[in-house]
Order: structure tokens, then C-alpha cells, then sequence
């Protein structure tokens, strides 16, 4: 047991790693086998990201169950230190609850690409090295591997949508899937050029030869003058804004959204879009705290936007994964604004919005994709009581269309309350009005959720114009998946003191960093 | 003992609603009977806690449950016990129980018969934590769980086009309220820094809140309850709202859930007590709505639409009630509206149900022989509702009026008169249209409905009568005035009989106009005042219009967004800023031509340009 809990961390990476291995020997045809592996290393996993949940120690706080191993040594190349680079990992309540979200999305989608039957061992490879890259981003406590590991979550994208995915025509114009896995590869690599020039120049500001955070953050009041944390706060905001769909930074989103396959479209809007902002937290709030409290205002302003614009832009869609891909952007929106507010309960229902969301998301695409498979059009002026077709499904999509409305009893309410409360506190009486538009984005969601439900799943099903298939319903695997995301989605909703307590450990010293530096 | 039950009832109900929404599809009859003993549990343990109540002193209970805790912001389930809620929980127990018996058999043979009544449970549960619940946030909470309730059973046949568009304008339209609602209580939450709802009183007393946020928030508060109790202007979704099963009408859209917004007001009367504008407002708002619904009440030919304007109509005569700081007669009001408004829904359903669904009341007439109870009972929830002496109905209206008088004087009375008669006249109307006159020729073969949809009924038309008892002293219960706010009742024996004499006319005309059919006064009214029949038959037009701003303002602007971020932000930002440095490679390309003089002619400049900006700075 020891063994296991000193080293789980480096499991989380491994695992998704060795998966990729296993899968990379055995032979193509075996399809069945493929998968199977797949589901089993999937699903042990989602027990490790479990168990660290349970490992973590609350009480105690601060960043724990430590491991590293020296990668690389700069003995001698650096006057200060001799560090060098080290692959550190540990893990605080945020990053717990996000390696829980990731290990989530990641068996649940796999039970979602049951399928695929063009190439899966490919597909799979490809998708559990994207999940190493996730898993390795939120336990990394080391900048360069935390940027080596998002680089390898991003760049599989490429290949998952630019193969796998699917062109899409409109009426009055078309995406084809090249076009969107390039322009989300493009505007990924644009945001972690920036990310990479202010890691850069945290490293040679520090002087400590070192990469790793918990050093770094030491130092952070003698060596980071105002105006260098401004400048690359801007950056470390800009590049993972971009990640975490931020306004106007967002279209690669959507677009890539409706040209992924499903399982790809979870883990990309469930863990993949958290990653910004998790980035902006890790690197951006926890290195550059009076950067971040001198620019919070303009990530305000800039969620402000994205909730608003995202739900208008999701009102105004006849697909129906780009709704589903503008309220991402929409409730990603939330997640800036409640870091923004620089108030612990903003900052904890930040959080808690990005564990929600990741769920709520993930069974929205679950949903979504089960639909196109069957129906062969997400055209909601098509589309009509699919209800009767497919029950389940249905009932799928209703319970996250619900969740992302905000309705109380799901995990969105208790989320975004704390949000609204911590914008309403935040910034004197422009936080109410920010904090107004916050909750009246949720009554705009509420209108694009309900007109969705009722044109699409109210109804009687226009046999003529749907093309069907016999095999309507969710597969088992489907149903698996959207059980465990609804029952996590209501656990959450109903008794989400567990969750919250563990995330307010991990905010609290960040944010009194952040407010430190007034 | 009862008491320390209190937080009981939500709980089973809760727990019926996961277990029949789990096997509903296996075995719906026994989901139904599950919820149905959850109810009737609910309603036993009200009755031991209002014997406990009366008894004791006591009026807060430990019990509390955290929900979420952030350092000192702590929202926590606990349970605030006080007459108002006592009387609530009787009221929806009661008719939800009632409500429940009735459906086993109204809905018999339906596909979804266990769904409807998992549903049921979860309103139960929801609605009876908005009366209990000590806490905003969390009876925000409940109150849209309340909601959800009232859509899942409004779009209960989701197949119809008209249902599932219903369920979405009911949600929609009380969701804007309820936008208002969160925004008012955040804001109390930012000065007070606490959701409990004594201690904010206890703040505002204190003066811990500032006027201006006070006014504010209240005034939000109250848009929330607009919203949930279909005042104008949020009154669209409630007659689209019959849509849904009838038993599911009586008590949601009649009795229970249209009265949260009411309870409400009454809730944080200390808090609106400190606002005069806006209790000027409510008083408005509802003295409007009252005379307003009832015009549309009228004229309206579908018997559970007539209903529904007229559950508008009272509500906006509680609000008024509400406005003058009258809660005890508001919510005695309530209680006999909810009694009588239940029985009249579950004595439409009766008809339906024998007459396959119809509603029109113009097929109907002269049904008093062929369904006596339903018809005796019927007669008497209308001619309770009309407010005709000694039934319950009179002494609730009755008591508003007094309190209209005594604080708003003579110029609101008699708008407030003027409502009274427009809801006598639209009582006797449809009573004399549907029961009395000829029997129309197909409905030879119609008969008495089953009896566990007549027991309902006639238990509830003896509420209807006797509810006044509520009045009296009994031993140690002091009136039901007196049991809400404190004070004895009284009474104006001038009002009593003004106001009595104004049913009786409106009695006599309604049986003039319907049953000696004198058609002239009518078709006087309907030729002249051709314009104003239109209107409001047409229901002023109000659906148009927001039809309209939602069409053409709303999702036009939403489509222009969606056009903006595709053509504007994606195709011009995105995708020109692409091509402009494809295009700057197309012309930086043609530098490298590989001839080995043009290189040396740009190095020379270079290093040219390169020692001159040396030498000069």
C-alpha cells in the first residue's frame, strides 16, 4: 500500500503511457482486444485518480504526496542553484479534483468510442497519450515538464480530429475536419508560444536554475518586480486563455467540437479547455500573484463577455454540437469570472464550475454523438422527438441541459452560486453589476437549453425526414457512461461539501498570495 | 414528539421520488402507491405537528445539515417553524394527498402512469422544503426544483406540440422571475452576509441594510414572485400551463405551486414592511392583475382556461392583500382559494374524464342529472370562489376587502369591489353554462366518474364550507388570524353586506344572461363592443407580443451574434489573419531566388545599414 501511495502520481502518467504501449503491440485486427485493453487500463486509471481523492489529506492542506526524479542536471550552468530539471509531481485540492475529472472523462470516454471501427488501435494510442499529457499537466509541479506534458496534450488532437473526425456541411457554408484540427492546432501552439516566453523568463528572473513552482514561489517577492509580473501575467493569461476558450480567443472551440469524434469532444471540452485554466491558476496566480491582481480586472471583464456572447452565439445555432460547443464557451466564461473576483468563494466555485462542467460536458457529448450516430444529422430544424427513438440518450442530454441551466440539485448550481456570490462580493458595486449579467446568462442558457429540449426531444419523430437506423438506443457502453457521469453529476449537486472542502484547501493559498501582493 | 419531526416529510417524499423514478417503468402501480403513502405519511405528520405547535411555544427546531461550507460562508439545510409555515405544509399535505387518491384513477391506462406519479413525489418534496426551509439560498433551491416539478408535469404528454411548447414558456417565463429573485437575494447576501432568514431580519430591523439595496432587493424578490405566481406581467404561462394532466392543474397551478410566490412576499414581509415603494407596487401589481384576469375570465370558452384566469385573478387580489401588509387575511385567502381552486380543477377533470377529454363548455351544459356529484360539488367550490355568504370564499375575500378598506381607503376598494364582481360573474357563468340548461345531444351516455375521484371531491366541498370555522375561537387557538399575525380579527358590517350584495347581482345576471338565455345583453356587447370582445378574447394580445420579442428581438439577435462570430470574428479575425501571412510568405519566398550576387548586394546593404545605426547612436 505504501508503494502504491508513494508512488501514485507518476501511476496517473504511466498508466495512460503503458496503455498507448500495449496497445501500440498488439495486432490491428484484433479490434475487440483493443478495446478491451483500452476499458481495463482506462478503468484502473479512474481508480488511481479515485484513490488519490481519498489519499489526499484535507486537514494537512498544502501540496502533497510528492515524488520527483531528476531529469536533467544544469550542476555548474547556472551560478544559484544546481537543480536542474526534475520531473516533480505533487498534487493540492485542485489538482485532485482535476486528475478525478480527467480520470472520469477519460474511462467514460472510452466506453463512448466503442464505435469506432476505422483504425482504433490507432485512435487509442493517440488518445491515451493526449490523457498522459493531461494527467501530467495536473500533478507536474515543474514548469518545464508542466509544459512538456501540455504540448503532448495538445498535439494528438491534431491527428484525433483531422482523422477521425467528421466534415460537416451547412447551408450556408461548411467545416471540414483538416480545417478545424489545423485551426485548433494553430491557435494551441500560438497560446503556448506566449505561455513558453513568460515560463522562460520566470526561469531566468528566479535565477534559481530551477523550474520547479514550490522554489520558484519562494522567491517570487524579491525577485518578480511589479512590472515583470504584469507583462507576463498578460502572457500566461492570453496563452491559457486561449486554451480555456476565452473571448475572442474561442472559435477554435466550437469548430473543433463539431468535427470531433465523441470521445474526443469529452475529454477536449471536459479536461482539455480546463487545462487554461488551470494553467493560469498554477503558473499565472500561484508565480505572479501581483500580476495576476493587477490584470484580474480585464479576465473580468473578458468572462463577463464569454458568458454572454457564448449563450447569445449558443441561442443563435441550428447544430447541435455547436450549441453544445458555444455553452462551453459560455460556462467556461464563469470559471475566469470566479477566478477573476479574487474572492474565496468566486475562486472555489471556479473550480468547482471546472469539475462540473468537465462532467456536465462530457455527457452532453456523450449524448450529442450517440444521436448523430444513429440520426445521421444534429440539424435541430431536423430533429424531432427523439424522446421515443432513444430514451435514454434523451434523458442524457435533458439531465446536462438542466445542469448547464443552472437548476439547483445538479452539480452547475452549487458551482455557479458560489461563483455569482464571490463576482457580487468582488470589486464594490461593479461586481454587482457583473454578477447580474453572470446570473442572467444562466436565464439566457435556461431559454437555448428549453428551446433545444422542446424542439428536438418533445415530440413526435418525422419518420421521413430522419434517416434511422435499427440499432436506436444507447449501446451498453453508452448507458454505462452516462449513468456514472449522471449519478457524479447529481452526487455533486446534492452533497458537494467532500468536493468543496478539498478545493477551498487548495484555493486558499493561492488566493492570500494573490491578495498578499495588494 | 411531532414536532422534531418536521424535516420528515421532504425527506420521504424525496426518497419516493428516487425509488418510483428508478421502477416507475417496471411496476407503476406500485410507484403510485409508494408516493401516495408518502403523502399521506407528510400529512399525518402534519397533524402531529400542528398539535404540537399549538401546544408549545416553540417555533425552531435543531436540525441542520451543511451543504456547502467556504471558510465562514456557511448555507446549511435547517428548518424554520412558524404559524405561516405550519399552515402551508397543512395546505399542500392535504391537497396533494387528495390530489394523488384522484389521479390513481384519472390516469389509469396511461403509458407513463408511474412517471407522473415520481414526479409528484419530487414536487411534494420540493414544495414542502420551500415553506420549511430557513434559508434563501436553499429555498431558492427548492423553489426551482418547484419549477422543474411543474415543467416535467406540464409537458407530461411531451408528445403534443402545444405541451411540450407550454412546458417551455412556463419554465422560461418564471425563470426570468426567478433571475430576478437570485439577483435580490445575492444582493441581501452582500450586505448582511448571511442567507438565514431571521438574521437577515433581525440586520434589517437594525437598519444593517441600506434603503437603497432594501428597495432593490425586495423589489426583486417580488419579480421572483411575480414570476411564480403568474402576475402581469408573467401571467402567460399559467392558462398554457393546462395543458398538462388536470389533477396535475389543481394542484400545482391552482393550489400549491402558483402560491409559493405568495408565501414569499408573506415570508419576508418584515423585509418588504421596510420598502413602502414597493409594497406600493405589489399592491398595484395585484390589484391590476385581479380586475385584469378577470376580464379575460369572462369571455374564455375552455373550462380549465376560465379557471386558470381566475387563479390569476385571486392571486393578484393575495398580492394586494400582501401589499396593505395583510398576511393573515393573504394567506387565509390562500388556503380557501387553494381548497375551492382544487376542487373546481379536480371537478373539471371529472368532466373530462367522462367526456373524453373535452373542454370546451359551450359542447357542455345541462350535466347536473347525468354527474350529480361532480356537479353539487362543482357548484358549491364556484359559489365558494364567488364569494356568496355563509361558504368559506366569502369570509376570505371577505377579510382582504376589510383590509383594502382600512389601509388603502376608498378609491382602492372599489376597483377592488369591481374585481370582486367580475369573479362572481365568471363563476356563475361557467357554472350555469356547464351544469344547468339542455343537455347537449352526445352526451347522452356521460355518468358519474369513479369513486376515488368523487371522494376527493366531496372531502373537498366540505372544506369548502366549512373552512370559515378557521375564524372561531377554539379553546386555546384564537382564530386563524390571530394564529398568523397576531391580531383579532374583525369585522365591518357595512362591507359584508355591500359586498354581498354585489354576488347576489352578479348572480342574478349570470342567470339571466346564461340560463333564462337572454342573449341581448350579450350580443349588445359582442356587436357594439366588438373591438373590446376581440381584445380580450384574444388575451390583449399579450402572447403576440412577447412571441414577437422573442422572434424578432431576441433570437434575431441571437442569430446576428452567432453570424458576427462566424463571419466577423472567425472568418475576418481568425482565418484573414491567417492568410495575410500565408500571403507575406508568398512574397517573402521570392527574396531567396538562390543567385549568389543578389545576396551579396543585400548583404552589403545590410551591414551597411548595420554600421550607420552604429556610428549614429
Amino acid at each position: 500500500m505504501d508503494l502504491i501511495k508513494e508512488n501514485i502520481l507518476i501511476l496517473t502518467i504511466l498508466l495512460p503511457l503503458i496503455g498507448a504501449t500495449l496497445i501500440f503491440i498488439t495486432p490491428g485486427y484484433l479490434d475487440n482486444l483493443v478495446k478491451y485493453i483500452a476499458l481495463i487500463i482506462s478503468f484502473v486509471t479512474f481508480i488511481i485518480s479515485i484513490l488519490i481523492f481519498i489519499l489526499y489529506d484535507i486537514n494537512s492542506g498544502g501540496v502533497q504526496l510528492l515524488w520527483d526524479w531528476e531529469w536533467l542536471s544544469l550542476k555548474g550552468a547556472w551560478p544559484l542553484g544546481d537543480k536542474g530539471i526534475t520531473l516533480n509531481l505533487g498534487v493540492d485540492g485542485i489538482s485532485v479534483m482535476m486528475v478525478l475529472l480527467t480520470g472520469i472523462v477519460m474511462f467514460t470516454g472510452v466506453m463512448a468510442s466503442w464505435n469506432i471501427q476505422n483504425r482504433s488501435k490507432d485512435f487509442f494510442i493517440l488518445y491515451f497519450l493526449l490523457l498522459a499529457g493531461v494527467f501530467g499537466v495536473f500533478v507536474s509541479y515543474d514548469m518545464f515538464f508542466f509544459f512538456l506534458f501540455y504540448e503532448l496534450s495538445v498535439m494528438p488532437m491534431f491527428l484525433l480530429i483531422g482523422y477521425w473526425g467528421s466534415s460537416s456541411d451547412f447551408r450556408t457554408f461548411s467545416r471540414t475536419k483538416e480545417y478545424a484540427a489545423m485551426k485548433l492546432t494553430l491557435f494551441l501552439v500560438a497560446g503556448s508560444v506566449l505561455i513558453w516566453i513568460a515560463i522562460i523568463a520566470i526561469f531566468v528572473q528566479a535565477g534559481l536554475g530551477s523550474f520547479n513552482i514550490l522554489e520558484i514561489q519562494k522567491v517570487v517577492d524579491d525577485k518578480f518586480p511589479l512590472n515583470f509580473q504584469q507583462i507576463n501575467f498578460f502572457m500566461i493569461m492570453i496563452g491559457f486563455g486561449i486554451l480555456a476558450g476565452m473571448w475572442p480567443f474561442h472559435t477554435w472551440s466550437p469548430d473543433g467540437h463539431v468535427s470531433a469524434p465523441t470521445s474526443v469532444s469529452m475529454v477536449h471540452a471536459g479536461v482539455l479547455m480546463k487545462l487554461g485554466a488551470f494553467g493560469i491558476i498554477r503558473i499565472g496566480m500561484t508565480l505572479l500573484p501581483e500580476g495576476a491582481n493587477s490584470l484580474m480586472p480585464l479576465l473580468m471583464i473578458l468572462g463577463c463577455i464569454n458568458v454572454i456572447y457564448g449563450a447569445f452565439s449558443a441561442l443563435g445555432q441550428t447544430d447541435l454540437k455547436y450549441v453544445v460547443g458555444y455553452s462551453s464557451v459560455s460556462h467556461m466564461g464563469y470559471v475566469l469570472m470566479g477566478l477573476a473576483s479574487m474572492e474565496l468563494l468566486g475562486f472555489t466555485g471556479a473550480v468547482y464550475q471546472m469539475f462540473s462542467h468537465g462532467i456536465m460536458t462530457a455527457l452532453f457529448f456523450l449524448a450529442v454523438g450517440a444521436i448523430y450516430h444513429s440520426m445521421h444529422t444534429r440539424d435541430t430544424l431536423i430533429l424531432k422527438g427523439i424522446f421515443k427513438k432513444m430514451p435514454y440518450i434523451s434523458v442524457f442530454f435533458v439531465i446536462a441541459g438542466l445542469t448547464s441551466l443552472g437548476l439547483p440539485g445538479l452539480s452547475g448550481f452549487a458551482a455557479e452560486i458560489l461563483i455569482f456570490l464571490g463576482v457580487f462580493k468582488s470589486y464594490g458595486s461593479l461586481g454587482i453589476l457583473f454578477g447580474s449579467l453572470a446570473v442572467i446568462g444562466a436565464g439566457i442558457t435556461a431559454i437555448y437549453i428549453l428551446r433545444l429540449v422542446s424542439k428536438v426531444f418533445f415530440g413526435v419523430p418525422d419518420e421521413n425526414k430522419q434517416n434511422t437506423n435499427n440499432n436506436l438506443d444507447a449501446t451498453r457502453f453508452e448507458n454505462t457512461a452516462g449513468i456514472i457521469l449522471v449519478g457524479l453529476i447529481l452526487f455533486a449537486g446534492l452533497y458537494p461539501l467532500p468536493f468543496i472542502d478539498m478545493i477551498t484547501s487548495g484555493v486558499t493559498p493561492i488566493l492570500s498570495n494573490v491578495l498578499g501582493g495588494l | 414528539m411531532g414536532i422534531n419531526l418536521t424535516y420528515i416529510p421532504p425527506i420521504i417524499c424525496g426518497v419516493s421520488f428516487v425509488l418510483t423514478a428508478l421502477f416507475a417503468r417496471k411496476v407503476p402501480l406500485a410507484s403510485s402507491l409508494i408516493s401516495v403513502f408518502t403523502i399521506l405519511c407528510s400529512f399525518i405528520l402534519f397533524i402531529f405537528i400542528l398539535t404540537d405547535f399549538l401546544s408549545s411555544d416553540l417555533n425552531s427546531i435543531k436540525f441542520s445539515i451543511d451543504w456547502i461550507v467556504v471558510s465562514d460562508m456557511r448555507i446549511t439545510w435547517g428548518i424554520l417553524l412558524d404559524s405561516l409555515s405550519v399552515t402551508m405544509l397543512g395546505l399542500i399535505t392535504l391537497v396533494a394527498l387528495l390530489v394523488q387518491i384522484y389521479s390513481i384513477s384519472y390516469m389509469k391506462g396511461d403509458s407513463r402512469f408511474g412517471w407522473y406519479f415520481s414526479v409528484h413525489s419530487l414536487f411534494a418534496a420540493a414544495m414542502i422544503t420551500v415553506v420549511l426551509v430557513d434559508n434563501l439560498i436553499l429555498l431558492y433551491f427548492a423553489w426551482e426544483l418547484v419549477g422543474l416539478g411543474s415543467y416535467l408535469l406540464i409537458g407530461f404528454w411531451y408528445e403534443k406540440r402545444a405541451a411540450s411548447e407550454a412546458a417551455k414558456k412556463a419554465f422560461i417565463t418564471t425563470r426570468i422571475g426567478d433571475v430576478a429573485l437570485l439577483i435580490g437575494i445575492i444582493l441581501i447576501f452582500k450586505s448582511t452576509g448571511t442567507f438565514d432568514i431571521s438574521s437577515i431580519f433581525h440586520i434589517a430591523r437594525n437598519g444593517g441594510i441600506s434603503e437603497n439595496i432594501l428597495t432593490i432587493s425586495t423589489f426583486l424578490i417580488f419579480l421572483g414572485a411575480m414570476g411564480k405566481s403568474a402576475q402581469f406581467p408573467f401571467h402567460v404561462w399559467l392558462p398554457d400551463a393546462m395543458e398538462g394532466p388536470t389533477p396535475v392543474s389543481a394542484l400545482i397551478h391552482a393550489a400549491t405551486m402558483v402560491a409559493a410566490g405568495v408565501y414569499l412576499v408573506a415570508r419576508m414581509m418584515p423585509l418588504f414592511s421596510l420598502a413602502p415603494y414597493v409594497l406600493d407596487f405589489v399592491v398595484f401589481i395585484g390589484l391590476f392583475t385581479f380586475i385584469f384576469a378577470g376580464t379575460m375570465a369572462i369571455v374564455m370558452h375552455d373550462i380549465k382556461r376560465v379557471l386558470a384566469y381566475s387563479t390569476i385573478s385571486h392571486l393578484g387580489l393575495m398580492m394586494m392583500s400582501l401589499g396593505f401588509m395583510g398576511v393573515a387575511s393573504a394567506i387565509f385567502h390562500l388556503i380557501v382559494h387553494g381548497i375551492s381552486k382544487a376542487l373546481l380543477f379536480l371537478g373539471a377533470g371529472s368532466l373530462m374524464h367522462e367526456m373524453d377529454g373535452e373542454t370546451d363548455i359551450r359542447k357542455m351544459g345541462g350535466l347536473i342529472n347525468k354527474m350529480p356529484i361532480t356537479a353539487i360539488t362543482f357548484i358549491i367550490g364556484s359559489v365558494s370562489l364567488a364569494g356568496i355568504i355563509p361558504l368559506s370564499g366569502f369570509f376570505s375575500k371577505d377579510e382582504i376587502l376589510l383590509t383594502v378598506f382600512e389601509k388603502g381607503g376608498i378609491l382602492i376598494l372599489l376597483p377592488a369591489l369591481a374585481g370582486a364582481f367580475l369573479s362572481s360573474l365568471y363563476m356563475f357563468r361557467l357554472t350555469f353554462i356547464t351544469f344547468f340548461g339542455s343537455l347537449k345531444n352526445d352526451n347522452s351516455k356521460v355518468g358519474e366518474s369513479p369513486i376515488l375521484m368523487t371522494l376527493p371531491l366531496i372531502l373537498l366541498a366540505l372544506l369548502a364550507i366549512f373552512m370559515s370555522i378557521l375564524l372561531l375561537e377554539i379553546s386555546t387557538f384564537k382564530g386563524f388570524i390571530y394564529f398568523i399575525s397576531g391580531h383579532k380579527a374583525h369585522l365591518n358590517l357595512l362591507l359584508i353586506v355591500f359586498s354581498s350584495i354585489l354576488s347576489f347581482v352578479a348572480l342574478i345576471l349570470a342567470w339571466f344572461i346564461y340560463i333564462k338565455d337572454s342573449k341581448y345583453l350579450i350580443d349588445w356587447y359582442k356587436s357594439k363592443m366588438k373591438w373590446n370582445y376581440n381584445l380580450i378574447l384574444n388575451k390583449y394580445y399579450i402572447d403576440e407580443l412577447y412571441q414577437y420579442i422573442i422572434n424578432q428581438i431576441i433570437i434575431r439577435f441571437a442569430q446576428f451574434v452567432a453570424l458576427f462570430d462566424r463571419l466577423v470574428v472567425n472568418d475576418i479575425g481568425v482565418d484573414r489573419s491567417s492568410l495575410s501571412i500565408r500571403f507575406l510568405g508568398l512574397r517573402l519566398k521570392l527574396i531567396q531566388t538562390g543567385k549568389m550576387h543578389g545576396y551579396a548586394i543585400s548583404m552589403l546593404f545590410g551591414f551597411l545599414i548595420l554600421i550607420l545605426t552604429w556610428a549614429i547612436l
